[in-house]
């Protein structure tokens, strides 16, 4: 019976975990159908089919897969990007799909690796925040990352923003593991796990710089006596980072497999000299430096639900307040008399120990946001560039909701009542961003949270209204019902892949044809951005009316509309 | 129990607090069949030509959608500016109100619903005695490049190039040599106040000469007002380009040439007619040092 006892307790966090993580991908497939493809998942789509080819050749005929033609063929389209995360997007339309036929809908099967990644996170960022402020803690920390509008989005797309804070979860989690008791054998998953994420997205290049500033942090003087003396040892996982990482980069991608140095400087070339989009922000359009240096702050505050940024600030504070006290006792001291309150007792093992991991989140959120403190970092891609600091933002809403919790079960004598204050506590959090993220499908990018007055709030500051083209979704009903056969329909924003397979997927009539331009066509879609007004005005003069036929709006703000041209 | 245990409660208070909110901002902004319940309600109000705006701006395409192009012509909703009309009608909801009509005199004001219909008065009306964009058309309007006439063609194929190409090339136009860009016709572009609709005439100066527009028989007010540009999100990094002059002559007599540099967006000119309350031919005289993407567009109109 102990044993049983014993059994249940050790599994019962990971059961939680897993339900979590099974949760939240069903919500997400089930979901997912009238959320139109994004303009670069279009591309991802064509990216992914192309390496499923080279993975049938592999199966059929591997010694012609490793030729450096072969290789070319298959592994040059969107060679800008790494190829782990589109790897699994090819596996799995081929095994889930076009194989095993589990996932019925085509694009759903290519969408399904960053679904379970995304799934993953959440469950991974329950079991870091159980291991630290405790199971309930855990749980709202986790509730709170899979329930932030834009995370819910992305996390239905066949993109990289997702998997990249995933991965880059996974990698700090194994390296906390590594430094805690976990030897070896946690110290070399961390390598591995490193080696995919440089594999998934370049965001990977700033996790050394943060574990780096960790180490010497979290050893504060005694760092340097060590460097005195010569026996300086570095965390056996950063090691690994350092030698496995870049051998599973290279093993995973085979567009690097040759002509190494030219394919790597050209990706990173990419990525450090990126052509700066359009971007609306605060009712101006930004398309070049300066740009404008609130950016990301006021985009978290307006999309993040402003309970969870409560939380967060909270856990923060506990963390700054422990960190002064472990790192600069004196200071402790002094603030201590000053207010005339008793010397503080110095810190525990424990204290010690919260301090490193609580650095260890914040160093992982500020590297996460630092490129958005220089003028000239682009500002194109909203709030998905920086959603790495999510899950860390949301380990610290958990510390803030164990203090909090703590603090209010003060008020009742008796454990149940405890418990009951805790668990109302816990739904009081969870439930407002719960209606939000719901609310917000399947509009994610226009969604914007109370405090700035929701989607017509964001509208009315300024805020982008949409873009990527995704909303095509929401009116494909409208499409479908009012086109005539064999209508082609401008789709604007749209990436014509991405329409493709809304046509493949019977999201779409298999007769309606897309368009390059409004004038090729007899239904046009806007998806808006101010500097997407020419083609409104395109549509206007060459359909000879203002009057869209249908608007598709959010929460009573148009973000999408459609024109149909009149007869003659 | 501690004060600052009893300051947490402020925590699931903030919770309840936002998903309160949440149901707030989400259902106060009308949906887009409230919008055409009202729109009854304003052709009602719509008793001559009046200006019809929309407060917030961002609420615009709805009220395109739900009152149609009858209430809210192309001429109006990418006008050049207010000045020229007399009186506007602000749609507005949320409490809004148009910044465009900001000193204006509220002539009447009802509610229906979520919605706000005020009917305002431009406290300084300037009459239009003539726009030059209404006319162009062969009964009033002959178009030359250097000397060689521009035919007229009212079926030409229309093209337009979605965001990075040209704007819509209409299907009358008054067609020059050198390539499909260089004619004169009525278009829409984009301007640098964020990308507001202008509706203008297109003239890009073509290869063989300056492009002349010349009106007949303008009812000529004291003056010849206008607003030239290019397409603002083409040309709103060309600094430097050769810039494009715009002369206009009555009668054969110069009053004015304008110039206009990329960077100036959507830029006004004015010049005095000294004739107002004659009529004559009006010549609008485009042209630059190259022609290589002078993609111009102008307003002009006497009053």
């Amino acid at each position: 019976m102990k044993r049983l006892r014993q059994l249940l307790q050790s599994s019962l966090d990971p059961a939680i975990a897993l339900l979590l993580a099974g949760g939240y991908v069903a919500l997400l497939l089930s979901t997912s159908r009238n959320l139109g493809y994004a303009r670069d998942e279009g591309f991802y789509f064509q990216a992914a089919r192309s390496y499923e080819g080279w993975f049938e050749l592999l199966w059929k005929s591997p010694k012609l897969a490793f030729e450096p033609q072969a290789v070319d063929r298959f592994w040059s389209a969107n060679n800008e990007h790494p190829a782990f995360v589109k790897s699994l997007f090819a596996l799995s339309h081929k095994w889930l799909y076009s194989g095993l036929h589990l996932i019925r809908e085509e694009g759903t099967s290519f969408r399904f690796p960053g679904m379970l990644l995304s799934g993953l996170a959440t469950a991974v960022t329950y079991l870091w925040g159980r291991r630290i402020s405790g199971r309930l803690a855990g749980l709202v920390g986790a509730l709170s990352f899979a329930l932030m509008p834009r995370v819910f989005y992305h996390a239905h797309l066949d993109c990289f923003d997702m998997p990249v804070a995933a991965m880059w979860l996974f990698t700090t989690y194994a390296y906390y593991r590594s430094t805690h008791g976990g030897g070896l054998r946690w110290a070399l998953f961390t390598g591995v796990l490193y080696g995919f994420l440089l594999n998934t997205k370049h965001n990977s290049w700033l996790l050394p710089p943060a574990l780096i500033a960790h180490f010497v942090l979290a050893r504060g003087e005694g760092i340097w006596r060590e460097l005195h003396v010569g026996r300086m040892r570095a965390p056996l996982a950063l090691v690994c980072m350092a030698l496995i990482g870049p051998a599973v980069f290279y093993a995973t991608w085979p567009w690097i497999w040759h002509d190494t140095g030219r394919r790597l400087a050209a990706y990173v070339a990419f990525h450090t000299g990126h052509e700066y989009y359009n971007m609306e922000f605060l009712g101006r359009t930004y398309w070049k430096p300066p740009m404008p240096l609130g950016y990301a702050w006021v985009m978290t505050v307006a999309t993040v639900p402003a309970v969870t940024l409560l939380l967060f600030a909270i856990g923060l504070a506990l963390g700054l307040r422990r960190a002064v006290a472990v790192r600069v006792p004196w200071f402790d001291r002094w603030f201590s008399a000053k207010l005339r309150r008793p010397e503080p007792a110095v810190p525990a093992p424990l204290e010690r120990d919260f301090f490193s991991v609580e650095l260890l989140w914040l160093l992982c959120m500020l590297t996460s946001y630092a490129p958005w403190l220089s003028k000239n970092t682009p500002i194109f891609g909203g709030t998905k560039h920086w959603i790495t600091a999510y899950p860390f933002l949301c380990l610290f809403a958990a510390q803030g909701f164990a203090r909090v919790a703590r603090s209010l079960s003060e008020l009742a004598p008796r454990v149940v009542a405890k418990r009951a204050i805790a668990l109302g506590l816990a739904v009081s959090v969870i439930v407002a961003p719960l209606a939000i993220t719901l609310s917000s499908h399947p509009w994610g990018l226009s969604a914007y949270t109370p405090i700035v007055g929701g989607a017509p709030g964001g509208a009315t500051l300024g805020l982008n209204r949409t873009f990527w083209g995704y909303t095509t979704g929401s009116v494909q009903d409208f499409l479908n019902r009012e086109a005539p056969p064999n209508t082609a329909v401008f789709v604007h924003d749209t990436a014509m892949q991405s329409w493709d397979q809304m046509v493949r997927d019977g999201r779409l009539r298999s007769d309606l044809r897309g368009a390059w331009t409004p004038a090729q066509s007899s239904f046009a879609l806007y998806h808006h951005e101010p500097h997407m007004g020419r083609v409104d005005y395109q549509i206007w003069v060459d359909y000879r009316t203002l009057s869209p036929a249908y608007v598709g709006a959010h929460d009573g703000v148009p973000v999408i509309w459609v024109y149909r041209r009149p007869a003659p | 129990m501690p004060r600052r245990g009893l300051l947490f409660l402020l925590v699931p208070l903030a919770g309840l607090a936002e998903l309160g909110g949440q149901f707030y901002v989400s259902h106060r902004a009308p949906r887009p069949e409230e919008w055409r319940e009202v729109r009854a309600t304003l052709a009602g109000l719509r008793k001559s030509d009046e200006l019809v705006v929309v407060a917030p701006l961002w609420a615009e395409p709805l009220a395109r959608h739900a009152f149609g192009d009858e209430l809210m012509p192309l001429a109006h909703v990418a006008r050049p500016d207010e000045s020229g009309f007399a009186r506007a009608i602000e749609v507005s909801v949320l409490g809004q109100h148009a910044p465009e009509l900001a000193g204006w005199r509220v002539v009447a004001e009802e509610r229906h619903g979520r919605f706000s219909f005020r009917t305002l008065s431009n406290p300084a009306p300037e009459a239009v005695s003539f726009d030059f964009v209404d006319h162009v058309k062969p009964e009033q309007l002959e178009v030359f490049e250097g000397r060689t006439p521009c035919r007229f063609n009212p079926r030409a194929t229309v093209s337009n190039g979605s965001l990075g190409g040209n704007p819509t090339f209409p299907a009358e136009r008054f067609q020059c040599g050198g390539g499909e860009w260089f004619f004169a016709g009525v278009t829409v572009i984009d301007d640098d106040h964020e990308y507001r609709p202008r509706r203008c005439i297109w003239a890009h100066p073509p290869p063989g000469g300056p492009l002349v527009l010349r009106f007949r028989d303008v009812p000529l007010g004291g003056k010849i007002r206008g607003f030239g540009g290019l397409p603002w999100l083409l040309f709103r990094d060309s600094v430097g380009a050769p810039p494009v002059e715009i002369e206009v002559r009555v009668d054969g007599a110069s009053i004015g040439t304008h110039l206009h540099r990329d960077e100036q967006g959507w830029a006004p000119f004015t010049f005095a007619t000294g004739r107002a309350g004659t009529r004559a031919s009006v010549e609008f005289e485009i042209r630059s040092t190259s022609i290589k993407d002078r993609h111009f567009c102008f307003q002009a109109d006497t009053r």
